[in-house]
C-alpha cells in the first residue's frame, strides 16, 4: 500500500454543548479506501468538514504528504487536491452537468470555452465509466447520476483525495455496486478515497481500512482483513449487535387502508401512479420493495394528502379519504415518516423542541388555549429524546445542527409516538447507525405486534424481508407482483424490481388475499 | 473566500455595535454628499440631531413620527414571518384613514366622545383589514403573488381617496382645496402630554408591539406561522391550515396600518385631505428588517428612525439646503443599516477567519 498522503493530528472540534471530535488522529495511504465508521452523531460528518476547510478546529493539525497545511475554506481544500461529496448535492437542478462543473471555479475568465469543458467531462466520464452527458440538465438525472456529476466536478478540479459523506444512503443497491466500480477505478489511479456508511457489509465490501469514532473519540483504525463484521459492529457500538430479529406470529386484524385503482402525477406533471390496489389490515407490516422513481413516494404522498390523486379511491378504516386535507387523514390516524427530512419532516431554522411538537402542539397538555405551553413541550421533547436515544446537544438550538442520523432518529420518534393505526414509513433507517437501525426495526415490529398498519417503503431489499410480511414490487407505476414473506425469493423480487418477470398471482388482482 | 454562517444567537454587544457603526458609515458617506453642496456636514448633523433630540418639543415630534411607524411595522412583522410579503400597508393606512373618517363626519353630534373615538379606531382597523383581507384570500386560494396584489391596491386605495375628496367629503368651505371639514373635538384623539402632538396613538402602538411579539413566541398562532414562513411543505404535513393563516395574519396586519391611518388623521391632522402621509407604509417596512422582525425591537427602531425622519425634515426648515440632500442623507444611513443587519444574522468568515 501506497504512501501517507494526509495526516490528521489530535484535532478537536466543540460546538455549544458537544464536543464533536476529541483529539482524532487519522491517516489516509495513497490509493486506498479508508472508511469513517461511527454511531449517529460520532463526529464524521464534522471530522470531514473539517478536511473541507468548511469548520476550522478548535485544535490539532492536518498534514498533507508530509507538510503542514492550514485548510480554512473548500477553496482552499481544493487547491490542496481535496474534494468532498456531501450527503445532500450541491447542485443547481436548473444548469446543465457542464453549468455545475465550472460553477465556483476561479480561473475560468468571463469566457467560456464550453467545447474544451465538455471534452474534459467526457474524458474523465469515458476514463472512470461514468457515464455522464456534459449537456443534460440536472434534474433529468437520477440521483445516482446526480452523485456522478458530483464526483465529476471535484475531479474537474483535480482532486486526489476524495471524501464521500453517506453516499451510499440514497442508492439503490445496484447504484451501489456501479458506484463501488467507480471507486476502484480511482484507486487504481491512485486517488484516495475517505468513505463513510453505516452500512457494515458494504464496508466489509469496499475498504481496505476502517476507522471507528465513537461519541467523538477515536475507538481505533482496522485492517478490513483482520476485522470480522460483527466485532466491528461490536467497536462502533459498545455492545453485540442482533443481525437477526425474532418475530412474533402474525395476528391480522381489519382492513386499515385499501387503496384502488389509485392514479397521480409526479413533480413533473408525468403520470407516475398507473392504477394501484391493495390492502393492508393492521397487525401487518407491508413492504413495498422498487427501484426509487416507480412511484413509491408519490403513492405514500397520495395516502397521507400531500399529494392529489387524479383517479382512483384511498380507504383509511373503511373511510374514504382521497384527497382529503393532511389534517384530516392525520385525524384518521395516519401518521407518516417521510423519505426527505430536511425538506418534508423538519423545519430547519426551528429548534428542537420547536419540531418535536410539530404533530402535538395543538393538543392539550402542550397547547394551553390559545398558547404553547413552553415548559410541557420541552418535557414531551425529553421524554422522545430518551426513548429513542436521540442526541441533542441543546434543544433550543436549530434542529438542523443535528447530525444527519439524529434528525432521522426525531422524525422517528415522533410520529411513532403519535401511536398511529396507520404508519407509513419511506426508508425509516436511511442514514441510522447499526444499533439505531436495529431499534427502528424493533419498534416497527412492536408497532405491528400492537394492530398497527405499516406500510414499509423502502430499497433496501434486506430490510424488506426482514420485517416485512409480505412484499409487493412497484413498477413503472403498477404493482407486478406481491408475495408472502414466507415465500419470498430474493433473486425473484429483484427481477420484478427490473421490470423482467411478473407475478403470476397478480393476473387476478383479488386472489391476492390480505 | 467570502463565507457567510448563520448565527444561532446574536451577542448584545454585536446587536448594540453593528448599527453604530453601520449609522457611522451612513453619516460619513451622506458627508461627503453633503459637502458637494457646498454646505459643512457637520453643521448639518448638528442641525439634525437637534432638530430630532435637541429640545421637547422636536423631540415629541420625533415621538409623533414614530407613532404610525411603530403600529404598521409590528403588523409586518407578523406576515413576514410568514414570508408574506405585504407592501401594501400604505394602501391599508388610508382605508382606514377613509373608514373613521365616515364616522368623524357622520356622527360627531350624536355620539359621546369615547363611543366616538371607539367607533373611529374599530372603523379604521377594519378599513384596512378588509383592504388586507383581499390579497391575502388571492394568496390563499389562488396563489396569487402577494407583492403585485398588494402593491397594485396602493394605487386603488389613493384614487378612492382622490375621488372622496374631490367628490363627495370636500367641505363646501374649503375654497374649493380637496379637504374635508375639520374635525369636531368628539373626533379628535386626546392629547397624552399637553403642548406636544403627542397623542393616545403611542399608547397604541405599543400595546400593539407588545401583543404581536407575544402572539409570535407564546401562541400556537405564531407557532404556525414561524413553521409556514421556514418551510411551507412541512406546515403542509404536519396539517397547518396555510390559507387561515395568511388570511387571519394578513387582517391584523392591515388592521394595524389602517388603525395607524386613523390614529393620524384623528390625533394629528384632524381632517382628511390627500396628503396624509400613507408613505409611512413603506418606511415601516425598513423598521420591520432592522428590527430583525422582532416586535418589542421594532420600538427602538421607530424611534430612531422618527428622529432621522423629523430632524431632517427641520434642517429643511432651518437650514434651507436642497431637499434632495435630506433625502440623501436618509437614505445612506438607511442603506448601511440594511446592510450591517446581515452581520447581525451572519457570521462572516474571510479565508476562513472569523470576521464577525
Ligand atoms: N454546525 C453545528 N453546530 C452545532 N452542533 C453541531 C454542528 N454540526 C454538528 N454538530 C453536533 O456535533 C455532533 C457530531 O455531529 P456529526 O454530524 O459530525 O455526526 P455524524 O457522525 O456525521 O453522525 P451521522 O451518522 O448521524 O451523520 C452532533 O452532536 C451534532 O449535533
Ligand atoms: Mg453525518
Amino acid at each position: 500500500m501506497g504512501a501517507i498522503v494526509l495526516q490528521v493530528k489530535n484535532i478537536s472540534k466543540h460546538f455549544p454543548g458537544v464536543l464533536a471530535n476529541d483529539h482524532i488522529n487519522f491517516d489516509l495511504r495513497k490509493g486506498e479506501i479508508h472508511t469513517l465508521l461511527g454511531e449517529n452523531g460520532a463526529g464524521k460528518t464534522t471530522l470531514m468538514n473539517i478536511l473541507d476547510g468548511i469548520y476550522y478546529p478548535d485544535e490539532g493539525e492536518i498534514y498533507l504528504n508530509g507538510k503542514k497545511v492550514d485548510i480554512r475554506s473548500p477553496f482552499e481544500a481544493t487547491k490542496n487536491g481535496i474534494g468532498m461529496i456531501h450527503q445532500h448535492f450541491m447542485l443547481v437542478d436548473t444548469l446543465t452537468v457542464l453549468e455545475n462543473v465550472v460553477l465556483g471555479l476561479e480561473s475560468q475568465g468571463f469566457y467560456l470555452n464550453k467545447k474544451k469543458i465538455a471534452e474534459r467531462i467526457k474524458e474523465i466520464s469515458q476514463n472512470y465509466n461514468l457515464n455522464i452527458n456534459p449537456y443534460a440538465k440536472i434534474w433529468q438525472l437520477s440521483v445516482g447520476e446526480q452523485q456522478r456529476v458530483e464526483i465529476i466536478k471535484t475531479l474537474f478540479r483535480g482532486a486526489k483525495i476524495l471524501i464521500m459523506d453517506e453516499p451510499t444512503a440514497v442508492l439503490t443497491p445496484q447504484e451501489a455496486d456501479t458506484l463501488f466500480k467507480i471507486l476502484r477505478r480511482m484507486i487504481k489511479e491512485d486517488k484516495s478515497i475517505i468513505f463513510i456508511s453505516h452500512k457494515l457489509d458494504e464496508v466489509m465490501k469496499i475498504s481496505d481500512r476502517i476507522t471507528v469514532l465513537r461519541k467523538g473519540k477515536l475507538v481505533g483504525t482496522v485492517d478490513k482483513k483482520e476485522i470480522k463484521q460483527k466485532e466491528l459492529a461490536k467497536m462502533m457500538v459498545g455492545r453485540e449487535v442482533l443481525f437477526r430479529l425474532d418475530r412474533n406470529p402474525i395476528r391480522r386484524k381489519g382492513e386499515v387502508l385499501k387503496i384502488e385503482d389509485l392514479e397521480t402525477h409526479n413533480d413533473k406533471g408525468i403520470i407516475i401512479l398507473r392504477g394501484i390496489n391493495f390492502s393492508l389490515p393492521g397487525g401487518e407490516i407491508f413492504g413495498l420493495a422498487g427501484v426509487s422513481g416507480n412511484g413509491q413516494t408519490e403513492l405514500a404522498e397520495v395516502i397521507v394528502g400531500l399529494r392529489r390523486a387524479i383517479a382512483g379511491k384511498v380507504y383509511i378504516k373503511g373511510e374514504e379519504v382521497t384527497n382529503l386535507c393532511p389534517k384530516a387523514i392525520t385525524k384518521e390516524g395516519t401518521n407518516y415518516i417521510p423519505p426527505d427530512r430536511l425538506k418534508v419532516g423538519l423545519v430547519p431554522n426551528l429548534s428542537t423542541v420547536e419540531n418535536a411538537i410539530l404533530r402535538r402542539y395543538d393538543r392539550e397538555p402542550i397547547s394551553r388555549g390559545i398558547f404553547l405551553n413552553y415548559e410541557e413541550a420541552a418535557k414531551y421533547t425529553r421524554e422522545l429524546i430518551k426513548q429513542f436515544n436521540i442526541m441533542v446537544p441543546r434543544e433550543n438550538a436549530p434542529v438542523k445542527f443535528l447530525s444527519g442520523g439524529n434528525l432521522q432518529k426525531l422524525i422517528l420518534a415522533r410520529e411513532i409516538r403519535e401511536e398511529p393505526a396507520l404508519l407509513i414509513a419511506v426508508h425509516p433507517s436511511r442514514g441510522l447507525d447499526v444499533g439505531a437501525t436495529e431499534f427502528v426495526r424493533k419498534k416497527l415490529l412492536e408497532e405491528r405486534d400492537q394492530g398497527v398498519a405499516i406500510l414499509l417503503i423502502s430499497e433496501d431489499l434486506e430490510e424488506l424481508l426482514m420485517i416485512s410480511d409480505r412484499i409487493g414490487v412497484i413498477y413503472e407505476g403498477k404493482i407486478v407482483g406481491m408475495v408472502d414473506i414466507d415465500d419470498a425469493n430474493i433473486n425473484e423480487i429483484g427481477l420484478m424490481m427490473a421490470g423482467v418477470h411478473k407475478n403470476p398471482l397478480l393476473k387476478g388482482e383479488e386472489n391476492v388475499k390480505v | 473566500m467570502l463565507k457567510f454562517e448563520k448565527r444561532e444567537n446574536i451577542p448584545l454587544h454585536l446587536r448594540i455595535l453593528i448599527p453604530l457603526i453601520s449609522i457611522l458609515l451612513g453619516v460619513l458617506i451622506g458627508g461627503i454628499a453633503v459637502m458637494f453642496s457646498q454646505v459643512n456636514p457637520l453643521t448639518v448633523y448638528k442641525a439634525i440631531f437637534i432638530g430630532a433630540f435637541g429640545s421637547t418639543y422636536v423631540f415629541s415630534e420625533t415621538i409623533v413620527v414614530a407613532i404610525p411607524l411603530l403600529l404598521i411595522s409590528v403588523g409586518l412583522i407578523l406576515v413576514f414571518k410568514m414570508n408574506y410579503w405585504n407592501i401594501g400597508a400604505y394602501g391599508q393606512y388610508i382605508m382606514g384613514a377613509i373608514f373613521c373618517t365616515y364616522f368623524a363626519l357622520n356622527s360627531a353630534e350624536t355620539m359621546s366622545r369615547p363611543i366616538l373615538l371607539m367607533m373611529m379606531c374599530i372603523a379604521g382597523m377594519v378599513g384596512g383589514a378588509l383592504w388586507a383581507l383581499i390579497p391575502a384570500a388571492l394568496k390563499a386560494y389562488w396563489k396569487v403573488n402577494e407583492v403585485i396584489t398588494t402593491l397594485l391596491l396602493n394605487y386603488i386605495a389613493l384614487y378612492i381617496l382622490k375621488f372622496l375628496m374631490y367628490g363627495p367629503w370636500r367641505n363646501p368651505r374649503s375654497f374649493g382645496f380637496p379637504l374635508t371639514k375639520i374635525f369636531d373635538l368628539n373626533a379628535q384623539l386626546p392629547k397624552l402630554i399637553s403642548h406636544t402632538r403627542i397623542h393616545l396613538g403611542l399608547i397604541f402602538g405599543i400595546i400593539a408591539a407588545i401583543i404581536i411579539w407575544i402572539i409570535i413566541k407564546k401562541t400556537k398562532f405564531g407557532y404556525e406561522i414561524r413553521v409556514i414562513g421556514e418551510n411551507e411543505i412541512a406546515a403542509r404535513y404536519a396539517g397547518i391550515n396555510i390559507a387561515k393563516n395568511i388570511i387571519l395574519a394578513m387582517i391584523i396586519s392591515g388592521g394595524l396600518a389602517g388603525l395607524a391611518g386613523m390614529a393620524q388623521i384623528s390625533g394629528i391632522i384632524h381632517m382628511l385631505q390627500i396628503e396624509i402621509n400613507p408613505d409611512y407604509g413603506y418606511t415601516a417596512i425598513i423598521v420591520a428588517w432592522l428590527s430583525g422582525l422582532n416586535a418589542l425591537t421594532a420600538m427602538i427602531v421607530s424611534f430612531f428612525l422618527g428622529g432621522l425622519f423629523a430632524g431632517a425634515s427641520q434642517i429643511q426648515i432651518t437650514m434651507k439646503v436642497p431637499i434632495g440632500i435630506v433625502g440623501l442623507i436618509e437614505s445612506s444611513i438607511l442603506f448601511f443599516l440594511l446592510g450591517g443587519a446581515i452581520l447581525t444574522n451572519y457570521k462572516l468568515y474571510y479565508k476562513g477567519r472569523k470576521i464577525i
